[in-house]
């Protein structure tokens, strides 16, 4: 075989196997994502409306989430983690604010940071009605303050 | 140099690129993402609103997982069965439709394969439904799958499931405890049946065994029974409830329902109509209990019924040990009871009670608890088949008097007995009488053989 | 421009590939590459003599490791956890399927390759002066290769997994003296149970392949060491025909010509050190049948690489890796068999366990061991190693013979069924 022969098959041969390389390196980056999480799910039902009371908004521990509802504009679930370092925070009705117990970090009404040393304001999940009448929350999207649900 | 090597490099290294790219193919396309495919076609093709439509078309596929700890399983079976929770599938074709009736056992918290059998792990059909080798739990068939409220439910009547409480009923009354131990309970004779519901034996298995034990477990001492179909799907559910897994606290303090059933049996058991009447029919020693749920709430009842002295100082109430789904179930059928109840439970008791119908009445109890009608009949005949014992059967206890003293028959049941061979040199019989002297005390011997002696029938004189 | 071949240069600082001398510095400047010679013999490149079985073997032990640390991220050596990954690599992980499958075959074939490169090397004669101790390392490779398929069977904890490890451990057991003690080792308990099987874990990820490696690079080192790979000697012309020169040494007086010390390319970096480029120490009558490692060796490695790699890969699309029920110690399968490999151990065991758990054992691994400093012949050609050859073939075939026994012709209760008769199930 001439040298040229040699070189287009022996190339040939080296880019498909590069390209077999880099398919195998994106698959073993995707075979590291993980497809299941043995965790909490990120969004789930909380029950129906009319578990929720109007008024001071109802915490739910485990799911680390505050559920305000408002005779007018409805409902609102707000983050209960501090955006700080991961403390929850407190409501307290006495002056509608969220305070963190662990560095002083102090939320107004909204979320938004009034005091202390957290970067940013709490988070409002996405909540919605299911099929069947309940609640769900979505803690993978984040929505502005404002956002409601009228049931 | 190789005459064609460099051109067989360049096949096998495409080769090689055909295969990862195949192998990752093979990887991007399971099954489950075509049955979420044609799920959100399904939920999108009734929905007006074109945006929504859109955005439930362009749903991700992803695998869906309920995490139940307290169970210690983990369920996929809703990556396919998407529409589980939502009543506006409940025409949906399977494996779409909803699943109505679960009432409080939602399946964020009960997942599916607790009730339904399969392999909650797995994501591909066959899989799933557990219909492969080396899974042993398959999908349950619907006429079996009420079997596994008992799994929770485990004392007292699950509204709907009456095969259950059937089951129970027919453990108890045929004797089976005398051959099987169940919850540590039992004879050793054949094998213990207290996780029979996770032993992996096909309620098909279970129900023909139940009919045809010798057919079905070749070389089976145990005896037919002659059960009916109903009878013998009864006892398969109650088998099939036979569970002892672990379980969180929020599954096994599950809310018993109250059996009246139940607590009628209990109410004969501890004779409480010895000191208590209902609507006037009884004894006088303590109060009435006609509509006493009217007078008093549940819980002051229950805890009557825990510590009689806290609430009466100085009362001859006996403490009795009640767990709490028993005290729930006395209380029901107190709460129902009237006086024409009151009236059959002191029939049945017969007129004055002498120290002897105490005993033959608590021997009477203890021959159906510990099971000694399974070999020696419910009616003390005798006849279950025992090769090459002499008589060949296992003998009936209506003669017993005319060979044995009471001294005699009390050895017997308190040391066992090894039946004497027909033929010496043959096979030794399957079955045996078993030592109970590690499970009944010397009275409850005693009572036994009172109860025994009630029984004899006088033999024909011979000549 | 000029920045990027800065760049490139201060990476690659050798001439370029189309010289001779750029040839040579692939090779040795390279720190993955210059175990290899610059140049190598034509004949150790022909593949119907070695069919580059130690190359197959080792690019297994590649495809092993990564494989396998891939699988780690999702493995977890605790039972009952242990089973439930292995459910989840088979239906929830990405190519979870397919990365377990390249791994179980791999190991398979592994284990096949390696038997067959030893037998090729006592075929060929190649263990014999001076090439004895390497030989006596790759007899430890191979125990460390079944050892990393024993362990690694264990891992996922289902039937077939618990009753061959305990009817593996317990053949080990009948060793006298010291049997029991090493498997209370090997379990760290009286059953398998979880301290065997994170034992197991920790020598299947850890401590064998870290002993596998470190002989491995002992086992290439002398390669070269000992004068390169294997080549059929006695094909050759006499006056090419070399005595092998190691390192120290003393040159032996033999009936075949002796090379003089400096004249072997091993040497070659030296004279490189000293200023004198390598191919210049290459006496004028070798260098007709010594070729450039670069392409020449280098091609064939390649495509050995790729045979193995989509060998192993179209077998994994096919063929899933079993997992049967999750292991239960009170119920036995009947039969409860070993490894394959360990099949006809198991065998011999069955008609008496002194032999066939420690005699047989003992003695193949001794009678291994022995043979090239038992075998006085001096000579690698085929015809006056007739006897020689004749016992190792009888070896191999029974040995052969007893797994295919073990294997296919033991039913349950180890009665002799042929696999053409079913067996009827007993009753529940």
């Amino acid at each position: 075989m001439n040298r040229r022969a040699f070189f287009n098959w022996g190339t040939g041969g080296l880019v498909a196997l590069c390209s077999g390389v880099g398919v195998s390196f994106a698959a073993m980056v995707r075979f590291l994502v993980p497809s299941v999480f043995y965790e909490p799910p990120q969004s789930f039902k909380i029950g129906d409306p009319a578990d929720f009371p109007y008024g001071p908004p109802t915490f739910l521990p485990e799911e680390k989430i505050f559920v305000f509802r408002d005779r007018d504009r409805g409902f609102a679930v707000a983050s209960a983690v501090c955006t700080h370092l991961g403390c929850t925070v407190a409501y307290f009705q006495s002056d509608h604010r969220f305070h963190c117990p662990c560095h002083g970090s102090v939320f107004g009404p909204n979320g938004a940071v009034q005091h202390g040393p957290a970067p940013r304001g709490l988070n409002w999940f996405e909540i919605t009605q299911a099929r069947d009448g309940q609640l769900l929350v979505d803690k993978d999207k984040v929505v502005p303050p404002s956002y409601r649900l009228m049931v | 140099m190789g005459r064609k090597l460099p051109q067989v490099f360049f096949a096998l290294s495409t080769l090689a690129l055909v295969l990862i790219v195949a192998a990752v193919w093979q990887a991007s396309t399971p099954s489950w993402k075509d049955y979420q495919r044609r799920f959100f076609q399904l939920e999108a093709q009734d929905e007006p609103n074109a945006v929504t439509k859109a955005a439930v078309l362009a749903t991700p596929p992803q695998i869906h997982q309920i995490l139940l700890p307290g169970l210690q399983r983990v369920d996929r079976c809703t990556t396919c069965h998407l529409g589980v929770d939502d009543p506006t599938m409940k025409d949906a074709p399977e494996p779409f439709r909803y699943h109505a009736g679960l009432g409080p056992h939602i399946p964020s918290k009960f997942g599916c394969t607790i009730c339904h059998g399969g392999q909650g792990l797995a994501t591909d059909v066959k899989d799933a439904h557990g219909e492969v080798p080396f899974w042993q739990d398959p999908l349950l068939a619907k006429s079996y799958i009420r079997a596994s409220c008992g799994r929770c439910h485990k004392e007292g009547d699950v509204p709907g499931v009456p095969e259950l409480t059937e089951g129970r009923r027919l453990f108890e009354s045929e004797g089976c405890h005398g051959c099987h131990k169940l919850n540590g309970v039992g004879g050793s004779i054949g094998p213990d049946l207290t996780e029979e519901g996770t032993s992996h034996r096909s309620p098909e298995w279970l129900e023909r065994h139940f009919l045809a034990p010798n057919v079905v477990s070749t070389g089976s001492a145990m005896p037919n029974f002659h059960f009916t179909r109903e009878q013998a799907r009864a006892l398969t559910y109650y088998m099939l409830s036979l569970t002892n897994e672990e379980m969180g606290s929020y599954y096994s303090s599950v809310l018993l329902i109250p059996s009246p059933e139940y607590g009628r049996q209990l109410f004969v058991e501890k004779d409480c109509i010895v000191c208590h009447s209902i609507g006037g029919v009884g004894a006088k020693t303590g109060p009435d209990l006609l509509a006493v749920t009217k007078r008093h709430s549940l819980e002051w009842l229950d805890e009557q019924l825990v510590n009689p002295q806290l609430v009466y100082p100085g009362s001859s109430m006996p403490e009795y040990d009640l767990e709490t789904n028993a005290r729930k179930a006395l209380v029901a059928f107190i709460s129902a009871a009237t006086s024409d109840d009151a009236q059959e439970i002191l029939g049945h008791r017969g007129k004055a009670l002498t120290a002897e119908d105490v005993a033959i009445e608590a021997g009477r109890r203890d021959f159906a608890r510990f099971g000694c009608a399974g070999c020696h009949g419910t009616e003390l005949q005798g006849g279950v088949p025992n090769p090459n014992a002499q008589g060949g059967q296992v003998p009936s206890l209506l003669h017993v008097s005319d060979d044995y003293t009471k001294d005699e028959v009390i050895q017997i049941i308190r040391d066992g007995k090894v039946p004497p061979l027909d033929n010496a040199s043959g096979p030794t019989p399957p079955l045996y009488m078993p030592s109970w002297k590690h499970l009944l005390s010397e009275e409850d011997i005693h009572q036994l053989v009172e109860f025994l002696w009630s029984k004899q029938q006088k033999s024909k004189e011979s000549w | 421009m000029n920045l990027i071949r800065e760049i490139w240069q201060s990476i690659v600082r050798r001439d370029p590939l189309s010289t001779d001398k750029g040839k040579s510095e692939l090779v040795f400047l390279n720190v993955w590459l210059h175990i290899h010679p610059a140049k190598v013999k034509k004949e150790n490149l022909r593949f119907k003599y070695t069919f580059y079985l130690g190359f197959i073997t080792f690019f297994l032990f590649v495809i092993l490791l990564t494989t396998g640390i891939a699988l780690m991220c999702y493995y977890r050596p605790y039972p009952p956890q242990a089973y439930q990954d292995m459910k989840d690599l088979q239906f929830v992980v990405f190519m979870g399927p397919f990365l377990r499958a390249m791994h179980r075959w791999a190991a398979h074939a592994m284990v096949v390759c390696v038997f067959l490169h030893m037998c090729r090397v006592f075929y060929t004669g190649s263990y014999k002066k001076p090439r004895q101790f390497n030989w006596v390392v790759g007899v430890f490779l191979l125990l460390l290769t079944l050892g990393l398929s024993f362990t690694g069977y264990l891992l996922p904890w289902d039937q077939l997994a618990y009753w061959a490890i305990t009817v593996g451990t317990n053949i080990g057991s009948y060793a006298p003296f010291i049997g029991s003690q090493v498997r209370e080792i090997l379990l760290g308990g009286h059953t398998v149970g979880e301290a065997a099987l994170l034992r197991f874990y920790v020598l299947h990820v850890a401590i064998l392949p870290s002993a596998i490696i470190l002989l491995t690079i002992v086992h290439f080192w002398r390669i070269r060491k000992d004068g390169g790979l294997s080549r059929p000697v006695w094909k050759l012309a006499p006056n090419k025909v070399e005595q092998l020169v190691t390192i120290g040494a003393p040159a032996e007086t033999a009936p075949l010509k002796v090379v003089a010390a400096s004249k072997d390319k091993t040497y070659g970096l030296m004279e490189v050190v000293t200023g004198k480029p390598i191919f210049e120490t290459i006496t004028p009558e070798e260098e007709e049948d010594a070729v450039f490692s670069y392409p020449y060796a280098f091609f064939r490695e390649a495509i050995a690489l790729m045979v193995t790699v989509t060998g192993i890969m179209v077998v994994s699309l096919f063929l899933h890796a079993p997992l049967e029920q999750l292991a239960n110690p009170a119920k036995t399968p009947n039969p409860a068999k070993a490894p394959w490999y360990f099949l006809g151990l198991q065998e011999l065991v069955s008609h008496s366990a002194l032999l066939g758990g420690v005699l047989a054992p003992t003695l193949m691994v001794i009678v291994l061991l022995a043979i090239p400093y038992f075998d006085r012949n001096p000579s690698r050609r085929p015809s006056d190693r007739k006897w020689a050859i004749w016992l190792f073939t009888i070896f191999v075939v029974a040995n052969l013979v007893l797994i295919v026994i073990g294997t296919f012709f033991r039913g349950p209760g180890w009665a002799f069924v042929p696999p053409w008769i079913h067996v009827v199930a007993g009753a529940e």
